[in-house]
Parts: structure tokens; sequence; C-alpha cells
């Protein structure tokens, strides 16, 4: 009969990188702080002038139609409005947006903030 | 288990069955989610969601959509005229002069107006017009000039409340006209047109092939199948919270081929010496009504829906709980004037956890 070759020393530390490898990548998985890759679209009358990571810390202003004006803050990973020219003030008495597909509109500035991709969005409509 | 010639032969075929299964199966382009908004219908913001296997499938179902409302949008257009259609101010325009040759859509929606009428006992009137007309302008003003924003005179809200016995609006279905017999009479369909064009529209755009859609027209939400395309998954709708400093929304629902409407006290006001006075106005008193901040109706069909969240609106939320305990089908929630919840006694099922 031949003789089988043993299990040795190298298959060993084989073996051990191997998983230790594997143990990490899925640590590097699971541990790392959740990203926020969804960005902030801002439309106004149905156009596409900025997009802007969610990610980032920021404060524009929104020229929208007609003069008006709407001041956009991203902070700790959420959008919201501030202030802004119109009469109503709707937007700026929504709350702040971070779920994918939330919106805030402005209608008199025809001016519609939108998030896309990042954290899911269980929500499909609001009244 | 030792693998035999045999046994190697049935997992192989079992394999490559498997294999044609899976490829079989991605002949079938997965659905995806798409999502579009619009603001130049009804004066209102609206968003359509739906799944779709393309991009191009859902724009151009979408703008199918967007065109059927704009249609009912200038056909219940009270306020600007439009070429070459006889919309709603041509006959308020026409009041006591001569009868209008009206689209079959505007004969319908009156019509659909004169039903809620008389189920709402006169309190949800399409011919209130001239009264609504005023709070309009009122509010108008009171918006681009805040520093001296004013409340309608009580007299001249008293004199266009003597013009709106629905009586007085004559439909002549046979020769597709409409005439207001009383010249200071105006119709505004605002409490019912939004929920009639959703309900309308959606009906079409599902006879030609949009299959899982939610659709939020300004306080009107409809939808038809399900989220992702997958039976039995509901959409899920939030409830704004009428306390506009509230991080989240008031609870959510969930639901399927059905349609939600809001009748709330935040969604259009103005500002008069620091008290805010919102568009739905009670017939009795002529001033805004104040039985509660928000109603919520679950429904079929989202016209209706529309109609009984206004007519709840306008009567004390005891006497609608009562109302709707006696229909079928019909569910709603009432966030009273201390923010107090209450619901009718089958809306449970529609909460979600």
């Amino acid at each position: 009969m031949e003789k089988k070759r043993t299990f040795g020393k190298r298959d060993l530390i084989l073996f051990a990188v191997i998983i230790a490898a594997g143990l990490i990548g899925l640590a590097v998985l699971y541990l790392r702080p959740a990203v926020t890759s969804g960005t902030v679209e801002v439309a106004v009358d149905g156009a596409v002038t900025m997009t802007l990571p969610l990610s980032e810390d920021t404060e524009v202003r929104i020229d929208g139609v007609n003069g008006g004006e709407n001041l956009l803050v991203i902070e700790d990973g959420k959008a919201k409005i501030i202030s802004a020219s119109c009469p109503d003030g709707v937007c700026v008495r929504h709350y702040a947006i971070s779920r994918d597909g939330e919106s805030i509109i402005c209608l008199p500035n025809r001016v519609v903030v939108t998030i896309r991709g990042g954290e899911k969005g269980e929500v499909d409509a609001v009244v | 288990m030792r693998l035999s010639r045999k046994n190697w032969k049935g997992l192989t075929a079992g394999l490559l069955s498997g294999m044609l299964v899976l490829t079989a199966g991605g002949c079938t382009p997965p659905l995806q989610r798409f999502s579009t908004s619009f603001l130049d219908v009804f004066d209102t913001a609206s968003t359509i969601v739906g799944y779709a296997v393309n991009q191009q499938t859902f724009d151009q179902q979408a703008d199918d959509y967007h065109d059927l409302l704009a249609r009912y949008n200038q056909l219940y257009d009270i306020y600007n005229e439009y070429d070459g259609i006889n919309n709603l101010k041509t006959v308020n325009d026409n009041a006591g002069i001569a009868p209008v040759t009206v689209d079959q859509e505007i004969i319908d929606l009156l019509l659909f107006g004169k039903e809620i009428y008389e189920f709402s006992d006169g309190r949800v009137n399409i011919c209130f017009g001239s009264v609504l007309e005023i709070w309009h302008d009122y509010r108008e003003d009171g918006l681009s000039h805040p520093e001296k924003a004013e409340l309608p005179p009580v007299d001249l809200l008293q004199q266009a409340a003597e013009h709106t016995d629905i009586d007085s609006l004559v439909i002549d279905q046979q020769a597709s006209t409409v005439y207001l017999e009383d010249p200071e009479m105006r119709l505004d369909v605002g409490a019912i047109a939004k929920g009639y064009a959703v309900a309308q529209a959606t009906k079409t755009i599902v006879e030609d092939g949009m299959e899982n859609a939610a659709f939020s027209i300004g306080g009107n939400v409809s939808t038809v199948g399900w989220k992702e395309g997958k039976e039995g998954n509901n959409w899920v709708i939030g409830l704004e919270n009428p306390d506009r400093t509230a991080e989240d929304y008031l609870l959510t629902v969930s639901i399927s081929d059905r349609s939600v409407v809001t009748s709330g006290n935040y969604q259009r006001y103005y500002t008069v010496d620091g008290k805010q006075y919102h568009h739905i106005i009670d017939p009795d008193t002529l001033m805004p009504a104040e039985y509660m901040q928000a109603v919520s109706v679950i429904a079929e069909d989202s016209g209706f829906a529309d109609g009984l969240s206004t007519m709840l609106f306008l009567m004390p939320v005891e006497d609608g709980l009562e109302l709707v305990e006696g229909m079928d089908g019909v569910e709603a929630l009432w966030v009273d004037m201390d923010g107090t919840v209450v619901t009718s006694s089958g809306f449970d099922q529609y909460i979600n956890d």
C-alpha cells in the first residue's frame, strides 16, 4: 500500500491563514461603520440642478423660480430646509429627510429635494 | 456517503436541470423600483412610485398618468382658462347667462358631487364656491402680505352663502350642458375633484398595463398591485403628523388596492394676528371647521375617500365615528384638537407594527 501523505504543519499554517483571512473579511464587513452612500438631489422646475453627498455637512442656497430662494442644510446625514422666501413655509416645517425616496417640496419656488440611494425608506407615499 | 457511478449520474442530471430552471427563471427581468414627481397639477405636489422592468416603461406610464391628471386639472379648474376647452371656470363665468357645453368628465364629476351632497346632508357642497372664493382671495392676499393679513368680513360671507343652493346647478345629460341658474353662484369642486381625478386616472392607467404603483397627489394616495410586484406585499403609507415639529410620521399604514386621503388643518392655511385659518370651511359657521386637526380615510375609491374625509372634517369626531362604524369597507383615523388619536374599530388591521 502506498504511503498516504499526512496532514503536515504547512497545511495547518495554510488553513489557519485562510480562516484568519476569512474572519478578518467578515469582521470588516460587519464592524465597519454604516456608510451613508445616499445623495441629495435638488430639482428646480423639473430639472436637476445639484447633487450633493448626504455624508458631507453643508449649507447651500437653492435658486427657485421667480427669484425664490430656499436654504438647504445637510447635517449628520440628514437634509432639511431651514429658511425659504415662499409665503407658506411648508418646506421649512418639513422634518429632515435621510431615507431613499424621501423628499421635501416647495411648491411656490418649484423646488424638490429628494434623497437618492442610501438607507432604504420603508414608506412609499405620504398623506 | 460514497458516490457510485449511478449516484454521480443522478447528481449531474439534478444539477443540470437545476441550472436550466434558474436560467429559465432569469428570462423574466426582475422588477425595479422607480419614482418621479411633478408640481403642475391640482396646485400640489405629486409623486408616483412604481415597479417596472425598466426605466423606459415606468417613464412612459408615469408620463401618461401625468397627462391624464393634467387634463382633469384643466377641466376642473375654476381659476384659469385653457385654449379650446370649456372648464368649470367657463361654467362659473356663465352663471345666470347660459348653459355651457362640457365634456363627459365634467358631467360625471358634478353628478358625483350631487351624490356626495346628499350623502353628507349638504356639508360637502360643490356649489359653495361663492363663499370659498372669498376665503381663497383673503388667504392668497394674506400669504403674499402677511403683515396685512385679514379675515373676510362676516356680512360678505353671509351674503355669499345665500347663493349656494345645489338645486340651482342644472345638469342636462342629454345635451351635455351645465348651467348655474343663480348668477351669483359659483362651483368649487376642491373637496372632491382631486380624489375623483386620481380614481379615474388610476383606473385608466391600470387598463393600460401599469400593474404595481402608488400615486400620491397632495393628500390623496391611491395604490394598485403590490410593493415590489410581490403578491401580498402591501404598500406602506405614512400619515403626516399634524404636529409639524414632530420628527416622523404619526404612524404608517399598509394597504393594497386601497386609497388613503387626509383632510388636515395644516395643509393650506394663512395666519391672521398669530392665529392660523385653514381652508376647509364649515357651511354652518362660514369659518374654518374646528372639530379636529386631521382625519384620514381608507377606502377603495379615492374620490369617495376624498369627499368623506372633508365631510368627517366638518363634523364632531364622535358623530363621524358613528357614521364610519356603520359603513362597509371604510375606516378612519382622527387626530382631535388635543392631538389624541381616535380610530374606527377596523382601522387596526391597516396599522403597521
